[in-house]
């Protein structure tokens, strides 16, 4: 049985105002209300009776419980299945399944800044002829293609450059590569630069056979917790721009996400005028310090650029007042909900495994009743 | 100015629903004015021709010819420089301006977005490479043309 077999069909009356409220941002044409985008991963699979790691290692599973569940609280009509380490494997990483976690690596597999020279950026015919669980291209082709046959409306293939400086550091290991930052500059670099290239590489194996990839593309690493504004713009805004521009120039794009996780206080600007703006460009903002991005300097900051979209912090999502997510979101979408190109309200990151319907329900109502274009 | 667009070029020409005639009236004009880009011995024009900016990189560095290596165009309207980001190769040919790389305002089907794209600030004009404007904005006019719908 496939897992087609497990979910009925989806309303195809719902898909249809769903996707003209998703298409509305980018088209000045508002539609319905302010979309909501929870980030949702494997919550899907938790509340389709599935585990956090089901959802990861059946990835078809995965996608169908997002583009089922999706439905329930009116989110977004696309489908989307991803873990924050694309590419690794392709560079000699060792990935293993953890029952509450997504994929993580078993290690790092280098210690020295001259092991890096010997690090080999894989072609994209080898990216597409990768063998192995983990290996990226054949994933995501297996799970598009599922999505061709059995969500056909919901599918936008999506290539994941994700977090350049996070997933490149794993190779060497966080805290040295952290290390790296002051004392081997030139490998840290260098790192990065390998990373984003077989990140690239794959972007175009998936725009080759799907005729367009989206891209998402993040700086979850590179944060002020762990870095100052330079060491942020010279690791992630700068390979983050390179991403993009070098996927354009292989027919990836022209959708880009940007998600800028976890406290991006101070570096926030930075990214105004270091990324690469396309007609179909979200920026997302996840935490000022220890709180929401505030919309409004979202807004302020982004609005020329981009369609923006709004964070509620994600430990709401597991507490038990849906009034604390309400009131936040109601916060957040008066003040974002007017963003000359087009607003999003979502979570400041993936909504967490468990989180709870209650609070889910109270994300989607503030938008129904803050967000309804027309009311204001 | 002689003009010539070998037979690999009048194919991509005609892939590209593009007309020769176009083509050649983009470099004659750009020849007559001096408005063009110049990197190297590759020279860059456009022109406005109906609904489309049409577009001729040509190898100049014959003497008194012009071969056209590619021709493209897009059916945005390019608008308002949106910001300057960093140098590029490219000079305009008539005024000696150093071109950037930037952003632009574009706008089809009534919607304004940003794009990316080689800026002059001294003359508010901008220019679409090849890659831009025959893939990302090739797709991005598809999507608009579709999300309308």
């Amino acid at each position: 049985m496939g897992y087609e077999e497990i979910f009925p069909p989806v309303d195809s009356k719902w898909h249809g105002n769903a996707a003209k409220r998703f298409a509305s941002p980018f088209v000045d044409n508002p539609h319905d209300r302010i979309d909501v985008d929870p980030i949702i991963l494997s919550n899907a699979a938790v509340s389709c009776g599935y585990t956090i790691r089901d959802f990861y290692e059946k990835p078809e599973l995965g996608i169908h419980c997002v583009g089922y569940i999706s439905q329930l609280f009116d989110l977004l009509p696309v489908t989307h299945w991803f873990f924050s380490l694309p590419w690794v494997t392709e560079l000699g990483l060792k990935l293993v399944y953890k029952e509450t976690l997504p994929p993580i690596p078993t290690g790092p597999i280098y210690s020295d800044p001259e092991d890096i020279d010997k690090m080999i950026v894989p072609s994209k015919e080898e990216l597409i002829n990768k063998t192995g669980t983990h290996a990226t291209v054949p994933l995501f082709y297996k799970i598009y293609d599922y999505v061709a046959k059995n969500l056909p409306m919901t599918l936008v293939p999506i290539s994941y450059g994700f977090d350049l400086v996070g997933a490149a550091a794993e190779m060497v290991g966080v805290e040295n590569f952290i290390m790296w930052t002051f004392t081997e500059p030139e490998a840290a670099n260098k790192l990065v630069r390998k990373y984003t290239d077989t990140a690239v590489n794959g972007a175009e194996a998936l725009a080759d056979k799907y005729g367009m990839a989206m891209l998402i593309v993040g700086s979850v690493l590179a944060n002020n917790d762990i870095f100052s504004d330079e060491t942020v713009e010279e690791y992630s805004v700068k390979n983050m721009y390179y991403y993009v521009d070098q996927c354009f120039k292989r027919g990836a794009g022209p959708q880009v996400f940007y998600h800028l996780c976890g406290n991006h206080e101070t570096d926030y600007k930075l990214f105004k005028d270091g990324l690469m703006w396309s007609p179909f460009t979200v920026i997302h903002a996840g935490y000022q310090g220890r709180n929401p991005f505030p919309s409004g300097l979202l807004k302020e900051t982004f609005a020329d650029k981009a369609t923006c979209m709004g964070s509620v912090d994600t430990k709401l999502m597991i507490d038990p007042n849906p009034n604390k997510v309400y009131n936040q979101a109601k916060e957040q979408l008066l003040a974002g909900r007017d963003s000359k190109k087009g607003y999003i309200l979502g979570t400041a990151c993936e909504t967490p495994p468990y989180t709870l319907p209650g609070q889910m329900l109270a994300l989607v109502k503030a938008a129904r009743d803050f967000g309804t274009y027309g009311t204001w | 100015m002689q003009v010539t667009i070998p037979d690999n070029v009048k194919e991509l020409i005609a892939k590209r629903g593009l007309k020769e005639s176009d083509v050649l009236d983009v470099v004659n004009t750009a020849a007559q004015t001096n408005h063009y880009l110049k990197k190297g011995t590759d020279g860059l024009a456009k022109k406005v021709i109906g609904d489309l900016t049409v577009y001729a990189l040509c190898d100049l560095s014959g003497q008194g010819t012009a071969v056209v290596k590619s021709a493209y165009a897009h059916k945005m309207k390019l608008g308002k420089i949106v910001n300057v980001m960093g140098e590029s190769e490219w000079k305009s040919v008539d005024k000696g301006h150093a071109i950037a790389t930037g952003h632009v305002e574009i706008e089809y089907m009534t919607v304004k977005r940003n794009g990316p794209a080689l800026v002059c600030p001294a003359c508010n004009e901008a220019w679409v490479e090849e890659y831009l404007a025959t893939k990302t904005l090739a797709a991005a006019e598809g999507l608009f043309e579709a999300k309308r719908a």
